[in-house]
């Protein structure tokens, strides 16, 4: 439905033609002040830890899953405070100079220019392929100047490139994603400009060098990359401890971990304090507490998480989903418990608590649910309302500060009908400029009401999917309320008005009339499929003649909404041509997806079984009955694997010199992929690796340099047909017909082979639990 | 998916469908009727009833089973968008263009019947004195007796209007007989749905025929209001306020209406909530988006609103919780508002009058509730949610306790002579729209309370003081210095300011005697941690519709709902368990 509205809308504006671009051109040849240059006046001098910078980041083609996730954690501010930090800082004249070569300012007035060019191109040249989505037999639209792909472009024409350059032996440290993150936040902080566009090549260089899956140009999700990320931080960071440990180990901790202030006693962890920042943050404890109904014996395990992912239901809030989780669960039937007292299976009581408050709260929202009679992963548009602030109920009673305040900051939203495709930004609470939304390559800043625009009912398929609350004080909250009254009483306009965009009362309807009679505008704009990502920040309250019409009728002549033009192409979803191979890897998907399901909690089980065995000797023999079964369903298991598996392990990548440790904590995040059950991981990871296709590509993939910018225009063919997102970014329109050249993905095979490593001490998982699943009779 | 219907010959702009659609509800092609469904099996509400054995005490009457059962779900219709209302087309999601308002529907529910009243648990007569008593200028006019009786209506013929602001008016072909036939007891409800506004008779049997609709242009009425003390068979005046500021002063009987703060001259940010001053025949609050609670006279005009420069001493204090931009006792009282103050920036989402008519609990979307004491103009206790912001308020019948709900999905029930948290409610799975005592399920030492919510249920509350559980002693231990607070630096500067409240609240539990002796400063209370509250459990809930319910009410017969794509639904109270009053 969207893509016909679009689709309409595109047509529409190709009505109204090229003679308009033209014209306004010369006019406003003086580049004007956007919402975020204006938001950010009297800024005073640059700042030196970065709080004072608003970068957007290039788009290489379905990155936007990195790059609203990068946004988030460099407005993380503890976060970037120790990435910046560690393993110590770089000199700023060092950072200046590297900046010289890597800050590219441009011509403010170079995107007229170009246009103006195109637009005389325009008229000879039919219609360049560019635009995906539209049947190339259809006039070329011109550009919606308050379209975001427009504000993209010329972002990118127009304001300074920052490129990122590896500086990893400068840190005393091997090239990884850490230093390539470092290298993002030390150049966005060390510039000289507030606003530009980071090109984060050599970061995804390093991503897709480390991770197969991230080669392609697929849609990724956006959660996992985040639980990825964290995790590979985590282990650059503590590989090269280890590393430093082994080379000068009389050496007391470095220095600079004192400096960095943030450090809190370690919590018994055996890697150095130094390292244990990114614990510090995001971890969390939780504790499973299982009261057999038999003994009444409680029995306790702990588990750390990076983030917690929720069930969702329908109409339900945030808070209720982590109640959910928190849940009693009965465990019977089939799932009965293992009682180490009365020794036997015996029906219990489960509950999952939080005994260990993380300082920052990552919420994943299970929006993709694999449903058995679509046989797929299908994308649930509950509604599922988040306060602003929040605290958690299901602490454990010992928990300390069981009563943390948290409040949001940022929400990764994806837009989009399904799980393979789609878009993703970042609306982020940046310290003192208020909200800004992050769209890849654009950022604007919003209304604090805008973030409630993303509960999920709304038509446009956008929905919040990760959430990032961090701890805050009701000192704090009162202060900025404060701060938001003294606002509003100096400030003019806006009244109460710019807060009404997502509360249930929306903005006097006087206003939203008077945008039908069409106000006289320097700048023309026609109507196309998107409209103005900003809010008009003051000009809601003002008098109709003010107003920006947010309906953007361009030109008294046009006709206002022509009937919708009949729809070339039927709008199926991207993953039908090939219905019954894709119905094939489904159902291998599924399969694969149940015999995890059986592993892993055969898995936990004897995880538990472990700590038991020294108890109870009839329980060892159990036990170890059951490690047999185990191993034997493994066997079998394996020898059910393709052997693209056993073929793309062999060509997994470049290990570095502590290949081993980084191999561990790479399948500890990998745990974590398969433990977020009907999901997108597992099923992502098995439709990327088809059954029937051997495939030969997959290591000629090159290892370093990868095409990216090829990737899309080479697909184009093939990304028509999508259509309800034809709305967005072209960059990110579903890629996933290419699959086939995909490579097998050394992760699947990770899945497989790295269970046996995890120990139950280190689990770095985003903890999404399944009823069911985690204990096994 | 969102699959919208094709555009209809009548709209030739597909966007009108968009705008619709962006509440979430079913989008209107042409005007359409309201329709009643009796369900089959219903949705039967089981609730332990206490049936008092004469003495009128908890401990000695029996709980029976009691089934409220589903009577009739009636579902308004919504109108189409106006013609001339260009709705927006949209298909950003990333869009901050405003969208259509909506608070979903809300009843204002009327009866001339003295057996239908709730009971009243007041050990005393009323004794506040009208609000701005003081204030010469606003001594009414000598009324000759003759004129009393017969009610003033306001000037313009809501029917004949040509004001752009009025769409049109629909009314019944045979509205005048249904009137002049019906049981003058009847209730009669009054409902906001989108741009519609409907006049419906309960007791008619066919009662989701409308006796009036009127249709505006540009705003929707959000909330409405009742005067209960000039209500005779001939004469009603409701107040309604509108997402544009506007408030209309109606009366349905003789289709009369008047415009009070036009074009929001005096405020033009959305009314979110109005309420008759009880005990006034003109005069009325109310609260704006904007932080702004205005007290309005009916019957004056308006007047371009500039602030009148408060007392100096006032700023001394700093930044007061509550800003009188104008007091009641100012001399200019020849147009509205006659007072203006002004408590935040953030929205105020709802308020409530206390039933001695002296006090105001208002809810904000900062999560505060704040006890006013109106008819001083003062606020004399800030206390905060549990996290996020507060949504709905009332009063308990007898005065003594102040229930709020919000998007901590929790009820939380305030003891007001005692000036503390009593017990914090959970069991909703989302946001609670609204909350409301059953005086004729409440006696001296119970009471109970129904909350509808995001979460599409019902659910219902016995509360009494001694059958709280209290929290875990050693919890109390463990936890009794923990605040909130991690900082350590803020640590000190926190449980300095938390005992500072404490000694206040001490001070103030004496009773409510001091509310007549000086206040000098208003007493901020801390959240108190969770181990330190006890926390009651609904006694019954239910999922009772498919769209988030935002309204509920109890009548003695009855309790009733009403959601926000306009489904109203009744239960009957179970027969079996007749409480006297």
């Amino acid at each position: 439905m969207k893509g016909l509205f679009s689709k309409g809308s595109k047509s529409n504006g190709a009505a109204t033609a090229p003679s308009t671009t033209a014209a306004p051109v010369k006019k406003e040849l003086t580049p004007q002040i956007s919402p975020l240059e204006k938001r950010l006046q009297d800024m005073g001098s640059i700042r030196d830890d970065g709080s004072d910078k608003f970068f957007g980041m290039e788009n290489y083609g379905n990155t936007c899953y990195c790059n609203s996730i990068l946004q988030c954690l460099y407005y993380s501010v503890p976060f970037r405070e120790a990435v910046i930090n560690y393993p110590q800082r770089t000199p700023l004249d060092s950072l200046e100079a590297a900046l010289a070569t890597n800050l590219r300012y441009q011509n403010p007035n170079a995107h007229l220019e170009a246009e103006a060019l195109a637009a005389k191109q325009k008229a000879s040249s039919p219609p360049s392929a560019r635009q995906a989505g539209v049947p190339p037999n259809q006039p070329q639209k011109p550009e919606d100047k308050d379209s975001p792909e427009y504000k993209k472009k010329v972002a990118l024409q127009t304001l300074p490139i920052l490129e990122t350059k590896n500086n990893a032996t400068s840190y005393g440290m091997s090239e990884s994603l850490f230093t390539s993150l470092k290298d993002i936040f030390e150049s966005v902080v060390g510039s000289q400009s507030r606003i530009g566009v980071i090109r984060p090549q050599q970061f995804l260089d390093v991503l897709r060098r480390e991770h197969e899956m991230f080669r392609t140009a697929m849609h990724q999700d956006a959660h996992e990359f985040l639980n990825l990320l964290l995790n590979e931080v985590v282990a650059n960071v503590e590989t090269e401890a280890t590393k430093q440990a082994f080379s000068e180990k009389a050496l007391p901790p470095t220095e600079s971990a004192d400096s960095l202030g943030m450090l809190t006693p370690s919590t018994g962890s055996k890697s150095p304090n130094t390292t244990r920042w990114v614990h510090e943050l995001f971890e969390g404890t939780l504790t499973s507490e299982t009261k057999c109904l038999t003994c009444e014996k409680v029995s306790q395990r702990d588990e750390v998480f990076l983030d917690l992912s929720v069930d969702l239901e329908q109409h339900s809030s945030v808070t209720s989903c982590l109640r959910k989780f928190s849940a009693e669960e009965m465990l019977c039937e089939r799932n009965k418990f293992h009682c180490d007292n009365c020794g036997g299976l015996q029906e219990a009581e489960k509950r999952m608590k939080i005994k260990r408050l993380p300082r920052v709260l990552a919420l994943h929202l299970k929006r993709f649910k694999y449903t058995e009679d679509l046989q797929r992963l299908q994308k649930l548009f509950h509604r599922v309302v988040y306060p602003y602030h929040l605290r958690l109920f299901n602490t454990t009673d010992d928990a300390e500060d069981p009563d943390r305040l948290y409040e949001l900051y940022a929400v990764v939203v994806h837009i989009g009908g399904g799980p393979y495709h789609g878009h993703y930004v970042a609306i982020i609470k940046t310290e003192d400029r208020g909200w800004l939304l992050f769209d890849d390559e654009l950022v604007e800043p919003v209304d604090k009401n805008y973030v409630r625009n993303f509960f999920g009912d709304r038509p446009g398929l956008a929905c919040a999917y990760v959430l990032f609350y961090q701890e805050t004080t009701m000192e704090a909250v009162m202060r900025e309320q404060a701060q938001e009254d003294l606002a509003s009483a100096t400030g003019t306009a806006e009244a109460g008005e710019a807060k009404q965009n997502g509360s249930p009362l929306s903005p006097p309807l006087a206003h939203v009339q008077s945008a039908g009679q069409v106000p006289s505008h320097d700048t023309p704009f026609s109507p196309i499929n998107r409209i103005p990502t900003a809010p008009q920040l003051s000009t809601h309250q003002e008098a109709p003649e003010h107003e920006t019409p947010p309906l953007s009728i361009q030109s008294p002549v046009q006709p206002v909404q022509p009937p919708l033009p009949p729809i070339p192409d039927e709008p199926t979803p991207s993953l039908s041509p090939k219905k019954s191979d894709f119905q094939l890897r489904r159902e291998k998907a599924k399969g694969e997806k149940e015999r995890e399901k059986e592993r892993r909690a055969a898995e936990k089980e004897k995880d538990k079984n472990e700590k038991l065995r020294q108890k109870e000797q009839d329980q060892h023999n159990r036990e170890m009955q059951k490690r047999e079964a185990d191993e034997l369903e493994k066997a079998l298991k394996a020898s059910k694997l393709d052997m693209n598996d056993l073929g793309a392990e062999n060509g997994s990548p470049r290990k570095s010199g502590f290949g081993f440790l980084r191999r561990g904590s790479r399948s500890i995040s990998q745990r974590l992929n398969k433990e977020k059950e009907p999901r997108l991981s597992t099923s992502d990871i098995s439709v990327t690796a088809p059954v029937p296709e051997p495939v030969p590509e997959a290591p000629e993939v090159p290892r370093k340099e990868v095409p990216r910018k090829d990737v899309p225009r080479k697909s184009e063919s093939l990304q028509s047909p999508m259509s309800p997102m034809s709305a967005m970014s072209p960059k990110d329109i579903p890629l996933s017909n290419k699959q086939p050249l995909r490579g097998p993905d050394p992760l699947t095979k990770d899945h497989n082979v790295s269970h046996e490593k995890t120990g139950s001490t280190h689990r770095w998982r985003s903890f999404s639990f399944k009823k069911n699943v985690n204990s096994v009779s | 998916m969102f699959v919208l219907p094709p555009p209809p010959p009548r709209y030739t702009i597909p966007v009108a469908y968009a705008a619709g659609a962006a509440n979430g509800m079913a989008v209107p092609v042409v005007e359409t009727n309201n329709t009643i469904t009796h369900p089959e099996k219903g949705c039967p509400l089981q609730v332990g009833e206490a049936v008092l054995l004469g003495a009128q005490s908890w401990l000695t009457s029996d709980i029976v089973l009691g089934t409220y059962t589903l009577q009739d779900d009636l579902l308004l219709a919504t109108p189409p968008p106006h013609p001339s209302e260009a709705p927006i087309v949209n298909p950003n999601p990333l869009a901050t263009v405003p969208l259509p308002p909506t608070c979903g529907v809300k009843l204002s529910l009327v009866s001339l019947d003295p057996r239908k009243k709730p009971p009243t648990f007041l050990n005393s007569a009323i004794t506040a004195p009208q609000f701005g008593d003081g204030n010469s200028a606003l001594a009414a006019p000598p009324v000759p007796a003759k004129d009393a009786l017969k009610r003033r209506k306001p000037k313009n013929n809501i029917i004949k209007s040509s004001s752009s602001f009025v769409s049109r008016v629909i009314t019944h072909e045979t509205s005048a007989k249904r009137l002049s036939d019906r049981d003058p007891n009847g209730v009669f409800a009054f409902a906001n749905i989108n741009r519609a506004f409907q006049w419906l008779d309960l007791s008619s049997p066919t009662k989701e025929e409308h006796l009036t609709k009127v249709l505006f242009t540009k705003a929707h009425m959000l909330c409405h209001d009742i005067n209960e003390l000039t209500k005779t068979s001939s004469h009603l005046d409701i107040v309604m306020g509108s997402s544009a500021g506007d408030i209309i002063w109606y009366e349905p009987m003789s289709q009369k209406y008047a415009r009070i703060n036009k074009n929001g001259v005096i405020n033009n940010s959305p009314v979110t909530h109005i309420k008759w001053l009880p005990g006034s025949e003109n005069l009325f609050i109310a609260s704006h988006a904007n932080g702004v609670l205005v007290v309005y006279d009916k019957e004056k005009e308006d007047a371009l609103f500039t602030p009148e420069p408060s007392n100096p001493s006032d700023k001394e204090n700093g930044r007061l919780p509550l800003e009188i931009l104008k007091s009641v006792n100012s001399k200019n009282q020849k147009t509205n508002p006659l007072s203006y103050w002004k408590l935040a920036n953030q929205k105020i989402s709802s308020f409530s009058f206390s039933p001695d008519q002296r006090h105001l609990a208002v809810v904000l979307e900062d999560g505060s509730l704040r006890l006013m004491d109106y008819l001083k103009e003062e606020v004399l206790d800030i206390f905060r949610s549990y996290y996020g912001g507060l949504i709905c308020v009332c009063w308990s019948p007898d005065g003594k306790y102040i229930v709020t709900g919000g998007q901590d999905d929790l009820l939380t029930i305030w003891s007001f002579p005692e000036r503390k948290i009593v017990a914090r409610c959970q069991g909703h799975n989302s946001w609670v729209s609204s909350v409301a005592f059953d005086p004729w399920r409440c006696d001296q030492k119970t009471y109970r309370i129904g909350s509808v919510g995001d979460d599409c249920r019902l659910l219902l509350w016995d509360f009494s003081v001694g059958m709280l559980h209290r929290p875990r002693a050693h919890h109390q231990a463990s936890t009794r210095k923990r605040t909130s607070i991690v900082a350590p630096g803020s640590q000190t500067s926190n449980r300095h300011r938390a005992d500072s409240a404490g000694n206040r609240m001490r001070s103030d539990s004496n009773g409510t005697e001091h509310l007549n002796g000086e206040i000098d400063q208003t007493a901020s209370h801390p959240v108190e941690p969770r181990s330190r509250t006890a926390l009651l459990p609904p006694i019954m809930s239910k999922i009772v519709g498919e769209d988030p319910i935002c309204w509920l009410g109890f009548q003695k017969d009855c309790i009733m709902t009403s959601s926000l794509e306009g489904h109203i639904r009744t239960w009957h109270r179970p027969s079996d368990s007749v409480v006297k009053s």
